[in-house]
């Protein structure tokens, strides 16, 4: 289906990427082989900067794998946005979509490799690609349904209750992520945070 | 009335007389008494609406206490998005702060809507970007300003509601505690201090 030769991305990380954008829309083979035109690898060492505040987000990134931090600057605070692992989508949404300067902060916690969609080949994708819109419409809705479920657990769970919800759906980041990060995602005192970690067994 | 629908959808393309027909019979118009409910906790939200006339909050209980997501008045949105978008119960209860009417749109319609041609689904796909930018906007302010600045934010932005909302359901709104909400109001009506917003 996939020439490897006429394409810069490995049809593996492609299929990877495909087999999660199918949870939020189907994928016909011709979709795929314009897709995968439009697509491109970047890859980053740890503590790499993707992205800077003030300057306009380029790409619309997928985790291959590595780790990838969102975080928000608040006078010598950072807080922790959102972290992404395998198969998660991240980009400064704000700056893409309004090609404003970037409020937010993106920055690599593991060496990461990303399959991106430019902001010239989203364009692109817009007038080549059939059912462009469509898939837009549906991933853009997953991602906002996304941030309304986590606003609204940010508001209504305790401390105690969001640690724990977060560690069970996510065991491994105890591991993966230095606790200070995983504290401001979850919006916990670094001190709550160390004796809350008792409630879970390490492997 | 559901010109304010029809107003709406016009932000993200123009939309011709034959389009605003097709939308118009795909709205129902719904009207409520003050303190009624638009919306349960636990049921599957079936509506996205635009409030036509007066106000509704969008709220949850936590601890027996009310906390407020969210307020929209003439003009604005209301829905309990999640529930609508991915068909789950509703975490929120929508209730009419002031007697309220809303047009509305129902999630079958919605998606018969964006569904019937390409350049529905490109309004489809505007209007959801909307929608993302305008949370994640929300979300960033809430860590950027103090509780100050929030309020002369919010003042600066939706100047009447400080008359129309009951002053608590503000302060849950604006994660600004009473007190502090009281403080506030106090120093703007005696003109203390830098209270106009920049």
């Amino acid at each position: 289906m996939m020439d490897a030769d006429t394409s810069r991305v490995d049809p593996v990380f492609f299929n990877f990427a495909l087999n999660y954008l199918q949870r939020y829309f189907p994928v016909t083979p011709q979709q795929a082989e314009i897709m995968i035109g439009l697509s491109e690898m970047r890859y980053f060492d740890k503590k790499s900067i993707l992205l800077n505040e003030g300057e306009v987000e380029g790409f619309l990134n997928m985790v291959v794998s590595g780790l990838v931090r969102k975080f928000v600057r608040k006078g010598k605070r950072e807080v922790t946005l959102q972290l992404a692992t395998e198969g998660h989508i991240i980009h400064s949404e704000i700056s893409f979509l309004k090609q404003i300067p970037s409020p937010v902060i993106l920055e690599t916690l593991e060496p990461s490799t990303l399959i991106c969609l430019s902001y010239n080949n989203y364009q692109k994708a817009l007038k080549e690609l059939p059912g462009a819109d469509k898939m837009g419409r549906l991933l853009l809705t997953a991602m906002f349904v996304k941030k309304d479920e986590r606003h609204y657990r940010q508001l209504s769970q305790t401390t105690r209750e969001r640690f724990l919800d977060y560690m069970k759906n996510h065991p491994h980041m105890l591991q993966r992520v230095p606790q200070k990060y995983l504290a401001s995602y979850l919006n916990i005192k670094p001190e709550t945070f160390s004796r809350l970690k008792h409630l879970v067994k390490l492997k | 009335m559901k010109e304010g629908f029809l107003e709406y959808l016009g932000r993200f393309d123009e939309l011709t007389n034959e389009e605003k027909e097709l939308v118009s019979g795909l709205l129902e118009i719904r009207t409520y008494d003050k303190r009624a409910r638009l919306t349960n906790d636990g049921e599957v939200e079936q509506y996205l609406s635009i409030v036509v006339k007066g106000l509704t909050r969008k709220f949850f209980i936590k601890d027996k206490e009310e906390v407020i997501k969210h307020i929209a008045k003439e003009g604005d949105i209301v829905s309990s998005y999640v529930s609508y978008f991915s068909r789950t119960p509703s975490n929120c209860i929508i209730e009419a702060i002031e007697p309220t009417t809303v047009v509305s749109i129902s999630r079958d319609n919605l998606e018969k809507l964006f569904e019937s041609g390409e350049r529905w689904e490109r309004i489809g796909r505007k209007m959801m970007a909307e929608f993302l930018i305008e949370k994640e906007y929300w979300l960033l302010d809430a860590i950027r300003y103090t509780p100050r600045e929030r309020f002369l934010r919010f003042l600066k932005e939706e100047p009447d509601l400080l008359r129309r909302v009951p002053q608590k359901y503000l302060a849950s709104y604006l994660d600004i505690k009473p007190e502090t909400f009281s403080r506030l109001k106090q120093l703007l009506m005696k003109k203390e201090g830098p209270v106009v917003p920049s």
